[in-house]
């Protein structure tokens, strides 16, 4: 029996090919999505990407989040002066929009927009129950352009 | 020919709008993605939407992977926390109907589980390793391995380095990944030899 991981480069370096290449056959679905993904790349160089910086989902401790006795999810999205923050709850999304300048807000799925709303002088929004699967909203409000990383709502 | 570009290259292109690049990355990195995901027991449509939002989330980080040749590691680094946050949602994954085929190919269905789940735990053992390794380990273990593997020369030339020093930056990295914590509790473990592989899982829950 030989020890694992290999002692010698070329075991270790086979057993890493393995680890890192073949995955089985990835589903083609996947393939699809991962090539398809390509058409949301946004190419205006106004816009501002507000990453995900907190989730309430993935809180240490928290219960399960979704679908157990009516308890929302909070999320909060920043990117530069940009804060975005929303409870995705089962009556759908509600937010705000930091710094409140009116505008719109939409949010959409791989497949397209599903909602879109205008965003009020506080920067208060809502929006429907989110579809499964990754979801990003886009804003548009004084002139900027926001969009969020996309995440999975529910 | 896309194929024979780099990941820098390919990462560059597409930010700025190739598609066939994009189409290549895609080709080189979704069994990365893919494995990652069925290491964290996901499947069916927990699984699509995990390696949806990856791919959508690499989209608009093109511009912001400041260091294309860590790709891999940004990949490895997302798919694990995408899988992280589905765990948490707790949704579809159960109850799971086993005839609609989601478990397929990585559960109790095969004929030596015992064997699989070594495998399927030193892998990702392997891959949390690999992403822990300095980007320039990752690209050039990443040129060795590819399919198919590129030559010390071509290597060489990738990375704008001397040939002669190939050999032994291969040998430096494989000797971190050796040494990594990743790979800690598996070190001086054998193979399950018909015990049942009560050593491992004594090892690997010491590791956890």
């Amino acid at each position: 029996m030989e020890p694992w991981p290999p002692v010698d480069d070329a075991g270790l370096g086979a057993e890493l090919r393995a680890a890192l290449w073949d995955a089985g056959e990835v589903p083609e679905e996947h393939l699809r999505a991962a090539r398809a993904a390509f058409a949301w790349r946004t190419v205006d160089a106004e816009l501002t990407l507000a990453e995900l910086v907190f989730d309430s989902a993935c809180e240490a401790g928290a219960a399960g989040p979704t679908r157990s006795a009516g308890s929302a999810r909070n999320l909060s999205f920043r990117g530069g002066p940009i804060m975005l923050e929303i409870e995705v709850s089962a009556a759908g999304i509600v937010g705000q929009l930091c710094p409140a300048d009116g505008g719109r807000i939409s949010a959409r799925t791989a497949n397209g927009t599903y909602d879109e709303t205008s965003v009020d002088a506080v920067g208060l929004f809502s929006l429907g129950v989110p579809p499964p699967g990754p979801v990003q909203l886009h804003a548009r409000a004084g002139g900027v352009t926001v969009v969020t990383d996309w995440v999975c709502l529910r | 020919m896309v194929t024979e570009h780099s990941t820098t290259a390919l990462v560059t292109a597409a930010a700025r709008g190739d598609e066939s690049a994009w189409a290549e990355l895609v080709r080189r990195y979704t069994p990365l993605v893919y494995s990652v995901i069925r290491s964290h027991d996901l499947g069916g449509a927990d699984a699509a939407d995990v390696n949806q939002t990856v791919w959508l989330r690499l989209v608009e980080h093109l511009d912001q992977v400041r260091k294309p040749e860590a790709l891999a590691a940004w990949l490895a680094v997302t798919t694990r926390r995408e899988c992280y946050r589905m765990s948490r949602l707790g949704r579809r994954t159960q109850p799971v109907d086993p005839s609609d085929g989601a478990l397929d190919g990585y559960d109790g269905s095969s004929a030596a589980p015992d064997e699989d789940l070594l495998r399927t735990e030193r892998r990702q053992a392997l891959r949390e390793g690999f992403a822990q390794l300095p980007p320039r380990c990752q690209e050039l273990l990443s040129l060795l391995t590819a399919d198919p593997p590129l030559s010390y020369r071509e290597a060489a030339d990738r990375l704008g380095v001397p040939i002669g020093s190939i050999g032994p930056t291969q040998a430096r990295c494989l000797r971190r990944l050796r040494d990594c914590p990743a790979l800690a509790p598996y070190l001086g473990l054998r193979p399950s030899n018909g015990t049942k592989g009560g050593d491992r899982d004594g090892a690997v829950a010491a590791g956890r």
